[in-house]
């Protein structure tokens, strides 16, 4: 397995030195394939650090680098899932599954693309030429992620992207998030603040300090796959990995 | 999108309303003998009217192509330059200054000038229902380009969208609901224009009939032209409404 994703030493400051320090001396490896969360108090840059592998924002020293090309403007191969799902008001549910191909590819592009089956995929049967108003909250993002996975990407970033959602919601859209991508296996970059989210999920688990944002630990998740909540959540591991990030968060 | 019930109006105590003002109307004015050339009653209006309508139609239609030429190009040259203002950085800084500038001229006082730059026919008219229909056009529209939530920019940028692209698939439509909001505003201004236009100098139309009926002593048929005004303007009102019933969204 290649290396996806490298970030070498990374340091950025919001509004150039000199500003606050967002992110300090960050170094990261992330394998092919891997599925990666990184947790950390609020303010403490995570999310910042995503936008810089999006490409949205730059940063002031260091290097950051996907498969082994400098990071320096959104890529094609990438995919980001924002906190807020961020579908486009005017348009329905199937207009919204395909507008990330048809801005990176085209009208054809998008014309071709299979809508029926991301529409199976995310059991949104019936709700095609709906629009997002109409849509409950955890619909919306079960969209946005799937305008996300349309573009079939190589990595797909998530900002905590159910993080507005309450604790039900989020918990179907985690075991669908599992389900997706025990499917294709993506490189997947996950900003989440919940530590059981996090263990549910990844392989790897990187945990940031406060403000500025370092690097305190890199903890490997060695649960069986494929996982599912509820029998996951019961095995002694699952339990243990929580203690130690919440102790290494200071939770506890 | 859910919306809180407005409190509803009674439609049948409103029309019993509207009936006691008008009945005192009438009566009032038989009772207090007031003199026809000041108040003429409510039926002798009506009498006015349907004796008048083959010359209220006739110039009804003179204002009316005055109105609808002014306001189409208030629309079409007020989208342009609010899009101009928005996406040129120097025309925010030129243009924009200007805008406001000139919005504060009370239009009304350039009437006489535009009836001696184009005489007394149909283009000082169209000028002068552009002229008031123009500036809350402009402004609405700005409105609503500044205001395209910055969380679908991100996405919009995430995902590699060009300039143009972004305006066309983000910033026009999510710019739409304002630009009907103006457009509501600026319809009933453009007959304001046009009659004001008419006023100052003009051989047809109603402002023309409102003019020469008052000073002839007709006040009855002054006030059936200024009800065929009224009448016209809630007709081109309910189309404008009718359209924007197109433009259901509001991008939050």
């Amino acid at each position: 397995m290649g290396v996806a994703i490298r970030v070498e030493n990374l340091t950025k400051y919001y509004g150039g030195p000199g500003g606050t320090k967002a992110l300090e001396d960050v170094d990261i490896a992330i394998d092919d394939c891997e599925f990666i969360s990184i947790i950390g108090p609020s303010g403490c840059g995570k999310s910042t650090l995503l936008r810089v592998l999006a490409g949205l924002h730059g940063f002031d020293t260091g290097s950051a680098r996907m498969f082994d090309a400098p990071i320096d403007r959104p890529r094609d191969d990438v995919g980001v899932v924002f906190q807020t799902s961020n579908l486009l008001p005017w348009a329905t549910v199937r207009k919204n599954l395909t507008l990330a191909v048809e801005i990176r590819h085209g009208q054809a592009a998008a014309a071709a693309a299979d809508v029926a089956g991301m529409i199976d995929l995310l059991n949104l049967n019936g709700f095609e030429d709906k629009y997002p108003h109409e849509l409950s909250g955890g619909m919306k993002h079960r969209v946005a992620i799937g305008q996300a996975l349309m573009q079939n990407p190589r990595v797909l970033l998530m900002d905590e992207p159910f993080g507005a959602l309450d604790a039900l919601t989020r918990d179907r859209l985690n075991v669908e998030l599992l389900r997706l991508w025990q499917r294709d296996r993506k490189t997947v970059v996950l900003i989440t603040h919940s530590i059981a989210e996090a263990v549910l999920l990844s392989d790897r688990v990187l945990v940031l300090s406060e403000r500025p944002g370092r690097l305190i630990a890199n903890l490997r998740i060695d649960l069986p796959r494929p996982r599912d909540p509820s029998v996951t959540r019961d095995l002694p591991a699952f339990g243990d990995h929580v203690v130690e990030l919440s102790r290494i968060m200071g939770v506890v | 999108m859910a919306r809180a019930a407005a409190p509803r109006s009674n439609p049948l105590v409103a029309a019993a309303f509207f009936l006691l003002v008008a009945l005192a109307w009438e009566f009032g004015v038989r009772w207090f003998e007031v003199k026809p050339y000041l108040l003429p009653s409510l039926s002798a209006i009506a009498t006015a009217f349907w004796d008048a309508r083959g010359l209220l139609l006739e110039h009804g239609l003179v204002t009316l192509g005055e109105v609808l030429a002014g306001f189409i190009a208030a629309a079409l040259l007020g989208v342009l330059l609010a899009a101009a203002i928005h996406v040129v950085p120097i025309a925010r800084s030129t243009l924009y200054p200007m805008v406001i500038a000139l919005q504060s001229i009370p239009k009304i006082g350039l009437a006489p000038l535009m009836v001696v730059w184009l005489g007394y026919g149909f283009g000082s008219k169209l000028v002068m229902a552009f002229l008031f229909a123009f500036f809350p056009i402009v402004i609405a529209t700005l409105g609503g380009l500044a205001g395209v939530p910055s969380n679908l920019e991100e996405h919009f940028r995430a995902l590699g969208a060009s300039r143009w692209t972004m305006f066309r698939r983000l910033q026009v439509p999510a710019a739409m609901p304002n630009f009907m909001d103006g457009c509501k505003v600026a319809m009933p201004l453009a007959v304001i224009g046009a009659i004001v236009g008419e006023f100052v100098g003009s051989n047809n139309g109603l402002g023309n009939v409102i003019l020469t009926a008052t000073g002839s002593s007709q006040t009855a048929l002054t006030f059936a032209a200024l009800l065929a005004v009224t009448l016209l303007s809630l007709a081109l009102f309910y189309v404008v409404e009718l359209l924007s019933k197109f433009i259901w969204w509001r991008a939050i």
